[in-house]
């Protein structure tokens, strides 16, 4: 393969201007820039200072943006009624669209991964179908049922390194204490939401004047809070890992602060995009669009969520993406399912809704987006027995577009985006 | 009024259609008076009364309104011994449409059904009470009764007793009675009234506050144990802490105040015995009403079955 | 726009009262009169000719009916009429009933105010009695009495204002 020529990049981090040559040829020690190394880079100069031959071939990148492509943590991928094979390579296009390279697929009702040959097949979907590089995350209990811990040493062995059942929290405090106790030996992590689930059944919406005018039961916070110290408290005394997911209320957020400042290691936390984006007002008249576990929360919510992203306390933003067939979604606000897709939209959504208004930086983002997930993901290249770095992606601000059910490749429409229009478009891969 | 579809809650009428429900509900008790109780305005229309929760009275308040209508009444039956999960009522709306049914009358007990059937069908659609969610023909007949009774319902004071939380009748009457320039107050168990933030109405918690704020009249919310999912108070404490006893039927009496009831009511528990006699007491008045109310409603709404798009 | 003036309509509201007297009344032979005016505009003519009657000695009833619950057009219009009361506190049982409307024109109006009449009971006789006729009649139906004959001048628009609710008398057209 011939070298490209990638010329006045803007590197997203510090705003300053390349050129770059991309080859094929492997650097052992590779180019890296703001300590992030730049797979298949094989030169790098200030912009306009590269020797570019005559005749080769060359991208302006002007006005573009450079910048690893995105991790996302917290994937669903399964569409129902879909097969294996399409709920994967609809992920990974949409993925593709969205600027991010990679994610952790959460197990589901369609990838229950409690077992070898589950992932084994998975695998071999991921490889052949998905644009995208998907780790699995295993299950904490069979078939996500919350009783029996699934077997973590056999996971462990087929390249699992986080378990989780989607976010569900176990109701039994002593399964999941002694299953952490066991898996801490194998470093492995969990993710888990933080929630009592007696206190949350049949609710709906965050408690407000939209529950209080729908008439929809509400979701108190402190059921979140509870389960994120309770979390807390396991990990802290059995040693294992913890990654508390979709984090939502500004209480949570401080509990985790106080925990991190209290010297607590191997804590880290996520929150999806729509709650730093939108509040339970968004639901408007049962918009079940905006149905979400846990639910849209108050501004102040957001507020604290963003706040807490800037000093670290969360430690990556998620897509949480989870595809619901239409025919679902326009059932009534209690029937329909819960969730969101995100994932073709989330890096110009993520650029429209933070970068742009000032409320987060590109580091910020480049370091919540694409280096910290990635590094608590730990992609792993099982056949070739190496890390896999995150490839990069040109990002073009200044274009628009509107977001059109044609322009959703993930198989649904439960985008909060649909209709709206957003400012970037992607390009990855950048040659 | 505009021609208007559809009624799923009061939040969605504008002052205009508020007031003309309201003053056709006194041209329509009027037909009540008469030797013939009986008007042709809906005749050869259909009316389908769907409800997925068992409700006699208001089921049997809408089919009485459109008899008097002229209207033909059909009866869907739900099944109401499995759960009746949304999916269903998607199905159910197909075999509707294809009935070519003019308005439909929808109970559930999820919030936000009878929208949903409103979207998707070209009937009127009359919510009769959905989840915790809204009941506007409620708040209608309740308006016109407190209107009836005290000539205006601007300047009045209510305040609304019970289970705020679960309560459909307290969403769609106190926003009625506030729309109409009444002023509303909750007092229930802690568990059972939203905080004023989220509901905009202050909140008491006992009598004494009440008489001290001195409605005009007390609205009583019948105690659903049956909705609720797990115990939210203590039981046996409702009827001394909250409900109308014959000591405070007396203080009641002397302060001239109203009694009324969505029905039906639980005898010793939200209410006394000798309170259902009570000079007052207005919840027959209710029952009455909520017929002229219900025909006002029916006649108002426009089905698009008409056109042929 | 050409009008009759409210000095007009007084006249002939004294006539229509005279020949009230005159025919209608004697005709009754025992049974008892009632003017029922069709809401809007026909009711107030009927209170004024009820009182106009009961200066003259002669005791009539009053009745007002709204009929926008039996009109025949309610699904073509797009919005519902509103409703007023209908105040009949007695059975038209062999009564000599007189209908009092402002304008006549197609005959809708007048029937479904006979079938509002009959709900109330069976009358012995009914009488059409209007202020004017614009004519362009569409039914069956005929006037026993008119005050201002119309209908050669082929006017779309008879307006009737009246002191009680529009603060003057004038018809216009």
């Amino acid at each position: 393969m011939t070298d490209t020529y990638i010329i006045n990049a803007t590197w997203a981090i510090t705003n300053e201007r390349f050129d770059l040559r991309v080859g094929h040829t492997e650097e052992p020690e590779g180019i890296s820039l703001s300590g992030i190394p730049l797979p298949g880079v094989t030169a790098i100069a200030p912009a306009g200072e590269m020797n570019v031959p005559a005749g080769a071939r060359t991208i302006d990148a002007s006005g573009k943006m450079l910048l690893p492509a995105l991790f996302d943590l917290h994937a669903s991928i399964n569409i129902d009624g879909h097969s294996k094979r399409e709920s994967i390579y609809r992920a990974g296009q949409a993925a593709n669209h969205g600027g991010v390279w990679g994610m952790l697929v959460m197990p589901s009702r369609g990838f229950c991964f409690d077992n070898a040959a589950t992932l084994d097949s998975f695998y071999e979907a991921a490889g052949e179908r998905s644009f995208a590089t998907m780790i699995p995350a295993g299950c904490i209990t069979e078939g996500m049922q919350g009783e029996q811990q699934a077997p973590y040493n056999t996971l462990a062995a087929r390249g699992i390194t986080i378990l989780s059942d989607g976010g569900k929290m176990p109701d039994n405090l002593l399964m999941l204490y002694r299953a952490m106790k066991y898996a801490a030996e194998m470093n492995l992590t969990f993710a888990i939401r933080g929630d009592v689930p007696c206190l949350t059944r049949n609710t709906y919406a965050h408690p407000s004047t939209t529950s209080y005018n729908l008439g929809l039961h509400g979701t108190p916070a402190c059921a979140e809070e509870i389960g994120i110290e309770t979390l807390i408290r396991l990990a802290a005394d059995t040693g294992a890992r913890l990654h508390i997911q979709t984090v939502s209320t500004a209480e949570g957020v401080a509990i985790i602060r106080r925990a991190k400042q209290n010297g607590m290691a191997n804590l880290t936390a996520e929150v999806a995009l729509h709650h730093l984006l939108y509040t339970h007002e968004d639901i408007g008249d049962y918009d079940t669009t905006f149905k979400t576990v846990p639910p849209l929360r108050d501004q102040k919510d957001c507020d604290a969520l963003l706040e807490g992203l800037k000093d670290g306390t969360i430690d990556c933003i998620v897509s949480d993406h989870t595809p619901c067939l239409p025919f679902a979604k326009k059932q009534d606000f209690v029937s329909a399912p819960q969730g969101m897709v995100a994932l073709d939209t989330f890096l110009p959504a993520i650029y429209t809704h933070l970068i742009k208004p000032g409320k987060l930086s590109w580091a910020d983002v480049v370091r919540t987006c694409c280096t910290t997930p990635a590094a608590i993901a730990t992609p792993y290249d099982r056949e070739e027995d190496t890390p896999i770095a995150s490839p990069l992606l040109l990002f073009t601000p200044d274009s628009q577009y509107e977001v059109t059910a044609d322009s959703l490749s993930c198989g649904t429409l439960n985008n909060p985006q649909l209709g709206k229009t957003l400012s970037g478009t992607v390009t990855l891969p950048i040659n | 009024m505009n021609p208007r579809k559809d009624l799923i809650t009061i939040d969605a009428l504008n002052d205009e259609d508020i007031r003309t429900i309201l003053d056709s509900t006194s041209a329509m008790k009027d037909i009540f008076t008469r030797s013939v109780k009986k008007v042709p305005a809906l005749k050869g229309k259909s009316v389908l009364t769907l409800f997925y929760e068992p409700s006699t009275r208001t089921r049997s308040s809408f089919e009485v309104a459109a008899h008097r209508l002229s209207a033909d009444v059909t009866t869907f039956t739900v099944s109401t011994s499995s759960v009746v999960k949304g999916e269903s009522v998607h199905d159910t709306i197909d075999t509707l449409m294809s009935m070519k049914m003019d308005y439909i009358i929808v109970r559930h007990k999820h919030s936000g059904i009878p929208a949903v059937i409103a979207r998707h069908c070209k009937a009127s659609v009359i919510n009769a009470g959905d989840g915790s969610h809204a009941h506007p023909s409620q708040a209608f007949l309740d308006a016109f009764t407190i209107k009836e009774k005290y000539g205006d319902v601007a300047g009045r004071r209510v305040v609304i007793i019970g289970d705020i939380l679960h309560s459909r009748v307290a969403r769609s009457t106190s926003t009625i009675l506030r729309r109409l320039g009444a002023e509303v107050a909750y007092m229930g168990p802690g568990p059972l009234v939203p905080p004023q933030q989220h509901t905009g109405i202050p909140r008491f918690t006992n009598w004494d506050q009440i008489f001290e704020w001195k409605p005009d009249v007390i609205y009583l919310l019948r105690v659903q144990n049956e909705r609720i999912d797990s115990p939210f108070f203590p039981a046996a404490d409702y009827h001394a802490a909250f409900g109308v006893t014959e000591e405070r039927l007396r203080r009641i009496d002397d302060l001239d105040m109203g009694i009324m009831h969505p029905g039906p009511v639980n005898r010793g528990v939200e209410i006394c015995d000798a309170a259902m006699d009570y000079r007052n007491c207005l919840i027959n008045n209710q029952v009455e009403n909520g017929i002229a109310a219900r025909m006002s409603i029916l006649y108002h709404l426009t089905p698009k079955t008409q056109s042929n798009d | 726009m050409p009008s009759i003036s409210k000095e007009q309509i007084e006249r002939a509201l004294d006539a229509w009262a005279a020949h009230l007297l005159q025919t209608t009344a004697a005709a009754q032979q025992g049974s008892t009169l009632a003017i029922v005016g069709i809401v809007s505009n026909g009711d107030v003519l009927a209170q004024r000719l009820v009182e106009k009657l009961a200066s003259a000695g002669c005791h009539a009833l009053y009745g007002a009916i709204d009929i926008t619950l039996y009109r025949d057009d309610i699904d073509l219009r797009g919005k519902r009429p509103a409703l007023r009361s209908s105040h009949l506190p007695f059975s038209t049982d062999d009564l000599t009933l007189v209908l009092v409307d402002d304008v006549l024109s197609t005959g809708r109006t007048a029937r479904a105010a006979l079938d509002v009449l009959w709900e109330y009971g069976r009358p012995e006789r009914v009488e059409l009695h209007c202020l004017t006729d614009r004519g362009g009649r569409q039914l069956p139906i005929q006037p026993d009495y008119i005050a201002f004959d119309l209908s050669a001048e082929q006017s779309p628009e008879v307006k009737v204002f009246l002191t009680e609710t529009d603060g003057r008398d004038e018809i216009t057209f």
